[in-house]
């Protein structure tokens, strides 16, 4: 009764591994989840037609365990797919049969999301751990850092992806409504989910390290790494995860239709239209108003084109109307052919109009000239501009609407955190370190990832020489979260001072991280969660 | 839309190829412990820390410099000489291996080859404290002082205010007869530590030079 009890508020996890010709390595990544404090698991463990690894699996005789033992290799998606039918968790996570959870890895997800209800997603932070692999297969760190410790930002997630599969913990119903891995790419894969789930879910980023990956320094063979090296795959499974687009109704994402303006469908819109494909990250459908001949004409794999047909006499504001008799979208954009489009051309001002507080507002895209101009704004005001003054051009009718057309400022742009990191990486470059430093510490302040943050700006003092700043800094983040990094800064900034017992303490649990005293061959219970806060 | 952000997606490639270099953080860590740990005279510990670091990075000299400092503190010459030798080996421009090379010369009392080995490393680092101080003593025990003065004024350029160096300084310029320098070189060590003994001693038998030397003067006159 009392383990029911505890059950109760301790839901069921699977916890997903899949495998193949690793059976070394299994071995360790079973142990790591098998000895983790939180004991309500339901560890999955998927041979993805490699070699036998069934002695590997029975040899713990865990009754928790689920093997799946598939002759076939058919890749890392299907066979998360195919545990993920097996999984009766309340959650699910996962891990690579070469790295490792710590102890406190299913607790903290877990503890984080009972914490913020409001989630049905959580991760941690991870070390990535270059090592150097022996030839019986025995690995040595040579280094453990934390490379991404980055606080849930949505729009950042549909760009790129920032949040390690190995990290992650999710509601595992959310999969019904995201749909199953897609078996179709061969990277990107886990992105591919995350992208998804951020359409239904907010994520909750707990800044503890829970776990790590490992990163051979002399493993060019491994098959992630071959895949990665393959840029026209690479490029082609990045668009596809962008244009993904799962079935409705979203709860956190509003919906964006473009609408390409063109005469006729000639090489010129032809160009837009595959400039649109490559740079646009967030979810859109692309709606092409045109006469039936052209349609007939239009050839072309990209997904979420809506083909309108209207007369080949129709205004442009007649084609506006008959996209918007159609469209659903909150969000809507007009651009005409032959418009510039890149990096960000359209998200910047979505961005800002997403975010936007004053009601009546739409947005010239950048890049918009005399001749050419494009407009993001709320697909109502759209609609009620036309139908109101059908017979002005679309500039105008907006503004007989009463809407404000205008351009953004430099503070309502997304990725703000990436363009001061990026002033920051710059100056240090130009060893204007204390620049760099202040850079940092603002971030910290204003835009969260706070250990993150004050982890670089005590490096940067450190290497412009305020200790004292550096020191201050570097204790606060080593009482909350140590990480190797911040104890070898620690420990040099006490050598400085001539204070050799607090640095050697200080090396010594950097010593023990790195070096925790197992054998990857065949893991003693001894790994502890050295970092947990 | 800001240039920067443009080449978000390449520098992540960028970072990510500089990852890939990323290996010598474990090494640091043994080495700043086996140096932490001879500051604190606990060799044995300190040995197995450079040694450990030594097999993470079995191109790196310092692992060796610090065996050898060991060594030469437990008074093993030759063990440390072999250290040196090794660290020397890895890497040709390894000044603090020859400093160690130097001061076993100096214990073997070949002052002539620890005064090349001392210059040799104050050459490839002007900023190495134990060399010039070492330079310093094979200079007393040669006779010679003309090269050192030059590496000491440099040091001291680099270093104003460092105490060791301007008294040693001070007194090669008495040697020298610049006397004038040598008082100016005590009054602001003087004047940087008032409790300077060695330094107040030195001024004093300067200035009773300089009073005999202006008596003589008169007196010629």
């Amino acid at each position: 009764m009392a383990e029911k009890n505890e059950h109760k508020c301790s839901p069921l996890v699977s916890v997903i591994i899949s495998t193949f010709n690793r059976p070394r390595y299994l071995a360790c990544a079973l142990a790591s989840v098998l000895r983790q404090g939180y004991t309500n698991l339901q560890p999955i463990v998927v041979n993805d037609g490699g070699c036998d690894v069934a002695d590997v699996v029975n040899s713990f005789s865990d009754k928790r365990v689920v093997f799946i033992n598939r002759k076939e290799n058919r890749g890392k998606a299907a066979s998360l797919n195919e545990a993920l039918e097996k999984a009766d968790g309340k959650y699910v996570a996962y891990l690579d049969d070469d790295d490792l959870f710590y102890q406190n890895h299913v607790e903290t997800l877990v503890g984080a999301l009972q914490e913020h209800p409001d989630c049905a997603a959580a991760y941690s932070d991870l070390y990535k751990v270059y090592c150097k692999t022996a030839p019986d297969g025995s690995r040595t760190a040579l280094s453990k850092v934390v490379k991404v410790s980055r606080d849930f930002d949505r729009f950042v997630m549909l760009y790129f992806n920032n949040v390690l599969h190995v990290s992650f913990l999710h509601e595992r119903g959310l999969i019904e409504k995201t749909g199953p891995y897609n078996e179709n790419l061969s990277v990107l894969i886990d992105w591919d989910i995350t992208r998804r789930l951020v359409f239904f879910c907010d994520f909750f980023h707990t800044p503890r390290i829970t776990g790590e990956f490992y990163q051979p320094a002399d493993d060019t063979e491994r098959i992630s790494f071959k895949q990665r090296r393959d840029k026209q795959a690479y490029t082609k499974n990045a668009l596809t995860i962008r244009t993904t687009r799962p079935p409705k109704p979203w709860s956190k994402i509003k919906d964006l239709s473009i609408i390409l303006l063109a005469e006729r469908f000639d090489s010129r819109a032809g160009a837009t239209l595959g400039l649109i494909w490559r740079y646009t990250f967030y979810p859109y459908k692309l709606y092409l108003p045109m006469p039936g001949a052209d349609i007939n004409r239009l050839n072309t794999d990209m997904p979420n084109i809506v083909t309108v047909g209207v007369d080949r006499s129709a205004s442009q504001i007649e084609r506006i109307a008959a996209v918007l008799g159609q469209c659903q979208s909150e969000y809507v954009s007009v651009v005409p052919a032959g418009f510039p489009v890149g990096e960000m051309w359209l998200e910047d001002s979505l961005y800002a109009l997403i975010n936007n507080t004053v009601e009546n507002e739409a947005f010239e895209l950048e890049g918009s000239t005399d001749r050419l101009r494009a407009v993001v704004l709320k697909t109502e005001h759209l609609r009620y501009a036309i139908d109101t003054f059908p017979g002005l051009p679309l500039r105008e009718a907006i503004k007989a609407a009463k809407i404000t057309l205008r351009r953004i400022r430099p503070d309502e742009i997304p990725f703000q955190l990436d363009t001061l990191l990026k002033k920051a990486q710059n100056a240090e470059k130009a060893d204007d370190w204390l620049g760099a430093a202040g850079i940092y510490e603002y971030i910290a302040e204003n835009y969260h990832n706070q250990l993150w943050m004050k982890s670089l700006a005590a490096a940067a003092l450190f290497k412009a020489g305020r200790d004292d700043k550096a020191a201050e800094i570097c204790h606060t983040v080593n009482r909350q979260r140590p990480t190797v990094d911040t104890l070898l800064l620690e420990a040099k900034l006490k050598r400085r001072r001539g204070d050799f017992h607090s640095a050697v303490e200080l090396l010594e649990k950097a010593e023990l991280i790195l070096n925790p005293g197992f054998d990857c061959g065949r893991c003693e219970p001894t790994l502890t969660n050295q970092n947990s806060q | 839309m800001p240039e920067e952000k443009r080449t978000m997606l390449a520098d992540r490639r960028e970072e990510e190829a500089a990852e890939a270099h990323n290996s010598t953080q474990h090494y640091e860590v043994l080495r700043q412990l086996g140096d932490s740990c001879t500051s604190l005279g606990k060799f044995d510990e300190a040995r197995r820390y450079y040694e450990k670091a030594a097999s993470l990075a079995p191109d790196e000299p310092d692992p060796y410099v610090g065996l050898g400092v060991i060594a030469l503190q437990e008074n093993l010459l030759d063990d440390a000489e072999i250290a040196f030798r090794v660290a020397c080996r890895l890497d040709k421009n390894c000044s603090k291996a020859y400093a160690g090379l130097a001061m076993i010369a100096q214990q073997r009392s070949d002052y002539q080859q620890a005064f090349e080995l001392y210059l040799r490393c104050l050459e490839l680092d002007g900023d190495n404290l134990t060399a010039l101080l070492g330079l310093f003593q094979t200079s007393c025990q040669m006779g010679t002082f003309e090269k050192i003065i030059h590496y000491l004024q440099t040091y001291l350029n680099m270093h104003p205010g460092d105490s060791s160096v301007m008294f040693s300084l001070a007194a090669l310029y008495m040697k020298d007869e610049r006397l004038d320098d040598a008082r100016k070189l005590l009054a602001d060590l003087l004047t940087l530590d008032p409790n300077h003994s060695e330094a107040a001693n030195l001024l004093e038998e300067l200035d009773r030079t300089l009073y005999q030397n202006e008596n003589k003067r008169e007196r010629a006159g």
